[in-house]
């Protein structure tokens, strides 16, 4: 199966290891992956603040690059949400409607992707610890996805996972609210970190760059002595 | 000022039908076939008896006493759960079902008690409001929420059920319906073969509560602070 | 500004919510408490999303059809010898109660919840008139009998007031000599207003939902004050936003349905009063004179917009309650009476960008408000909007971040320029890098390493990676 990867610029930029977890995960699992180049940034931080036309060239360059692609895998639920958000973007748009449909209807988040059209729910991975697991919001309430991670975990052997109390609630990223909203945010992410403690876990994993930033910055500034991963890190390891 | 029973509404329903881009609406409108209609699947096809079973769990969410009598026995049932509450003074509605059920004289005898009467006006609000317990009669009961349906008029008065300390509910096990659904249908009905609808309809679902001060369930704020439904079985 | 509280700046109001400590674990145990017993309501009838279709389409409905049913809301009202008073702005409204009042000689008034008087201040100005008016909501009472502070919550007012606090205020004004248990404050507010009820001239309530068929007010709540204010006093005065309105007690039982199990996952509450027009011949209680009020205020111009869906709300605070925003900054940083996800998104629009500009950014966009939303109002959704809107056609962003956001706009869209931006950024940041982490960064940078660590941009592209280990296959 032929699938292009829609790195996100998070990944591409700040957590390269993420994306070589990715790639090799998917080439495990049987998957040619390509990596369009002209990829830039799905246009969601300037977006989500309301810059909506100024948006909209990058979200085009992105609608072009991915024009044939079979599928479009992306480690980020938030930005693979992002991609289906723009057909309702360009809606009555007569040039770039239908684009951006094709676009929605063959990108998936990387989990989503791996169950639900790969179909498999063991990828044989490995990894040892307890750890607990982050909810994104934009990839649990508007892209839906909520099984898909804790299925591919639970298979994993020898992780030990312990429920997030308050799982649901978001961890306080937000994009440009992270900075806009910083007094904010700083309340929301202690909220979660501290939630977090209490699970004892020793790692926290999550499927979307944009909150392990913040949750990780934060647990790095306190000194907790806790691990932050990508999911996809989780399932590559053996 | 209060010549014209209705006031400025031309101007006003003008500007709602142009900021909606059309003119103003004067043909009846149809009430819509809707596409969902989840309230009718709730408790479908549950017998009285069914109905009844949920109304006494619903009854311990609602802090709300309960006991299901026969006829025969009301007036001994009644008789405990007003000495439970401390007896008199009683209020009642002027309804002739009291004196049917056999209660009429034992109130009287046992008690100080009072019957709403439309003739003595608003000397029915002080006995009210001095009444340690009101009594009345649910006119249809919704057993999901528990709730007694009450439709005022001249001899049923609002605060019967609302001034005494305690309020009793008494049930035909026949006026149990599933939810407010069928309550809503009922009203419906009355309205479209009388032309009329009771100046006040109550909807009561246990004791009086609050829990506006830190959270905590505080049950009897204004209105009664205990209450109890009796279910007449084969009534 | 209508429901404006405070003169205070956003940031300002922000700082004293997160600093309020008592506060905050009061509003994050009330929404831990109301959101599981919320869940628990909706999750029992096994077909939630049906119940919130129904709700939607219930209210869509309406507010597509408004001036049909408003007018035969009034003609029923009317017919039924209650008096209806159609107010476009909150002047008219507070100017015609005022008069009944004056007409009426009232000395005293007795109200039950309603935000729609808090929105258009009424206390203020019955109270310039002579009145005495008394809430008889508990939570309003008790923030009533403090100075008149302002509600933090839609449904639980005093929600952000602990008891010892309630037991300070009521020794102070009332006399009060009891402790601070939650029952014998509630029990001294009982018999300071069963007075009160006996005693008033005029009822004032809101209202939950009127029912245009039969001309019918419906009144939700747990107290059974609205019973009390609806039953006693000789003249009632009904104050309604203009949308709340259902065609029959069919819709009604739906959205009164939703809006128990949202706001405190009831299934009734216990009492709900639908009363229609005034008491009948012969009837011993009951007000003698009804009047209903209809506001606009500010809605009619939300209409057949692209915010039109807030004017679905049933005003449930579900939103409110689910909002991880709300959690820590409480009701009072909003600056309006509307806290919450539901007062972010109407706020702006009753009282315009220059006071409420920044609450709709005061959003992660998470969500939660939408997920909860009985009537299936895409609330996160709009509150992006009002930043589209803040942006393109009110001009109101900072120039830098407008700066910002063009610069983004052109990198972004341009593979070059972007290719090129990503290979110098661990070149450009590294002054203020130290070993893989930014502490200390300029720009908005600043703002996230004050309590976070930034990673440093990765020598290595993910794209190099991919790039190099292609050309090494190869080989």
């Amino acid at each position: 199966m032929k699938v292009s990867l829609f790195a996100t610029c998070l990944v591409d930029l700040f957590q390269s290891n993420v994306g070589k977890a990715t790639v090799e995960l998917l080439e495990k699992l049987g998957c040619e992956i390509d990596f369009p180049e002209s990829q830039v940034c799905c246009g969601q931080p300037s977006y989500n603040s309301g810059y909506v036309k100024e948006s909209k060239e990058a979200m085009k360059r992105m609608i072009e690059t991915f024009e044939d692609a079979e599928y479009v895998v992306s480690p980020s639920g938030s930005c693979a949400y992002m991609f289906h958000e723009y057909q309702t973007i360009f809606k009555n748009d007569p040039n770039w409607e239908h684009r951006a449909k094709e676009l929605a209807e063959k990108t998936y988040e990387l989990t989503e992707f791996i169950v639900d059209v790969l179909k498999v729910e063991d990828v044989g991975a490995r990894f040892e610890g307890n750890v607990t697991y982050h909810t994104s919001c934009h990839m649990t309430r508007l892209l839906g996805v909520k099984k898909a991670p804790i299925i591919l975990l639970n298979n994993v052997n020898g992780l030990r996972m312990t429920e997030l109390p308050g799982k649901e609630k978001c961890c306080g990223f937000g994009g440009t609210f992270s900075v806009k909203m910083a007094q904010i945010s700083e309340q929301m992410v202690d909220e979660k970190v501290s939630h977090i403690e209490e699970t004892e876990a020793d790692y926290l994993i999550g499927a979307d760059a944009g909150c392990l930033m913040n949750i990780g910055g934060r647990i790095e500034r306190k000194g907790k002595p806790i691990k932050v991963l990508h999911i996809a890190e989780v399932l590559n390891s053996r | 000022m209060m010549k014209n029973v209705i006031q400025n509404r031309d101007e006003f329903l003008n500007q709602i039908a142009y900021r909606l881009g059309r003119e103003r609406l004067i043909t009846p409108i149809e009430r819509p076939q809707w596409k969902y209609r989840p309230q009718i699947d709730v408790l479908k096809n549950a017998t009285q008896d069914e109905l009844l079973a949920v109304l006494k769990e619903q009854c311990k969410k609602i802090h709300t006493s309960f006991c299901v009598t026969e006829l025969k026995n009301l007036p001994s049932v009644l008789k405990d759960v007003v000495s439970i509450y401390g007896g008199g003074p009683i209020v009642t509605w002027k309804d002739e079902r009291f004196s049917k059920w056999g209660l009429d004289m034992f109130l009287k005898e046992e008690w100080e008690s009072y019957e709403w009467d439309p003739i003595k006006e608003e000397e029915n609000i002080k006995i009210a409001e001095k009444a340690n317990i009101g009594i009345t009669i649910s006119e249809i009961t919704l057993a999901e929420s528990g709730t007694v349906v009450q439709f005022t008029d001249k001899n049923k008065g609002r605060t019967v059920s609302f001034l005494p300390a305690a309020y009793i509910a008494l049930i035909p096990k026949s006026s149990l319906v599933p939810r407010i659904t069928q309550a809503a249908v009922k009203m419906r009905e009355i309205y479209h073969t009388t032309g009329q609808v009771s100046s006040c309809i109550n909807f009561i679902t246990g004791p009086s509560n609050s829990a506006d001060i830190e959270l905590k369930l505080v049950v009897g704020v204004h209105g009664p602070v205990q209450a109890y439904y009796i279910v007449i079985n084969d009534l | 500004m209508p429901m404006k509280i405070g003169s205070d700046e956003f940031k300002n109001r922000v700082d004293k919510g997160i600093r309020d400590s008592f506060m905050r674990s009061a509003v994050a145990s009330a929404q831990d408490g109301i959101g599981q017993r919320r869940q628990a309501a909706a999750d029992e009838l096994g077909n939630w999303e049906e119940w919130r279709s129904h709700g939607e389409e219930i209210r869509q409905h309406v507010l597509a059809h408004l001036d049909y049913y408003l007018e035969l809301l009034s003609e029923n009202v009317a017919r039924r010898g209650g008096h209806v008073f159609f107010a476009q702005t909150k002047e008219e409204a507070n100017e015609y109660i005022r008069e009944v009042a004056l007409k009426k000689k009232a000395k005293k008034i007795v109200k039950s919840k309603s935000m729609v008087t808090e929105e258009i201040h009424l206390n203020a100005v019955l109270e310039n008139a002579g009145c005495t008016v008394v809430e008889t909501d508990l939570g309003e009472y008790i923030l009533q009998v403090d100075d008149h502070e302002p509600p933090s919550h839609i449904i639980a007012p005093a929600l952000h007031k602990n008891k010892e606090q309630v037991q300070e205020v009521f020794t102070k004004k009332l006399g009060y000599k009891k402790s601070s248990k939650p029952e014998e404050l509630a029990w001294h507010a009982r018999e300071m207003l069963r007075e009160e009820y006996l005693t008033a001239d005029i009822g004032i309530t809101g209202c939950n939902f009127a029912v245009a068929e039969t001309g019918s007010i419906c009144l939700v709540t747990n107290e059974g004050n609205a019973d009390l204010v609806t039953a006693l006093p000789k003249t009632l005065i009904t104050v309604m936003g203009m949308e709340r309105i259902v065609p029959t007690f069919e819709e009604m039982d739906v959205l009164v349905s939703l809006l128990t199990r949202s706001a405190v996952g009831q299934k009734l509450t216990s009492y709900i009063t639908v009363f229609t027009g005034p008491r009948a011949e012969m009837e011993a209680d009951g007000p003698e004179d009804f009047h209903l009020v209809i506001l606009d205020n500010g809605r009619s111009n939300i209409l057949g917009g692209e915010f039109q869906s807030i004017l679905q709300c049933i005003r449930c605070a579900a939103c409110v309650n689910a909002c991880p925003v709300y959690r820590h900054v409480g009701g009072h940083s909003y600056g309006s009476i509307y806290s919450g996800p539901i007062g972010a998104v109407l706020s702006p629009l009753l009282g315009g960008y220059d006071d409420y500009k920044e609450l709709p950014y005061a959003s992660t966009l998470c969500g939660a408000c939408t997920e909860v939303c009985p009537v299936k109002i895409p609330l996160h959704q709009l509150l992006h909007k009002h930043r589209e809107v803040i942006v393109e056609r009110e001009g109101k962003a900072p120039i830098s971040e407008k700066l910002a956001m063009k610069a983004f706009g052109i990198g972004a869209a341009s593979p070059g320029l972007y290719k090129i931006g990503s290979k110098i950024a661990p070149t450009a940041m590294n002054p203020f890098t130290v070993g893989d982490k930014i502490s200390s960064g300029p720009g908005p940078l600043k703002a996230w390493t004050e309590f976070r660590e930034f990673p440093a941009p990765n020598k290595e592209r993910f794209r190099d990676w991919f790039k190099n280990r292609a050309k090494v296959d190869h080989e």
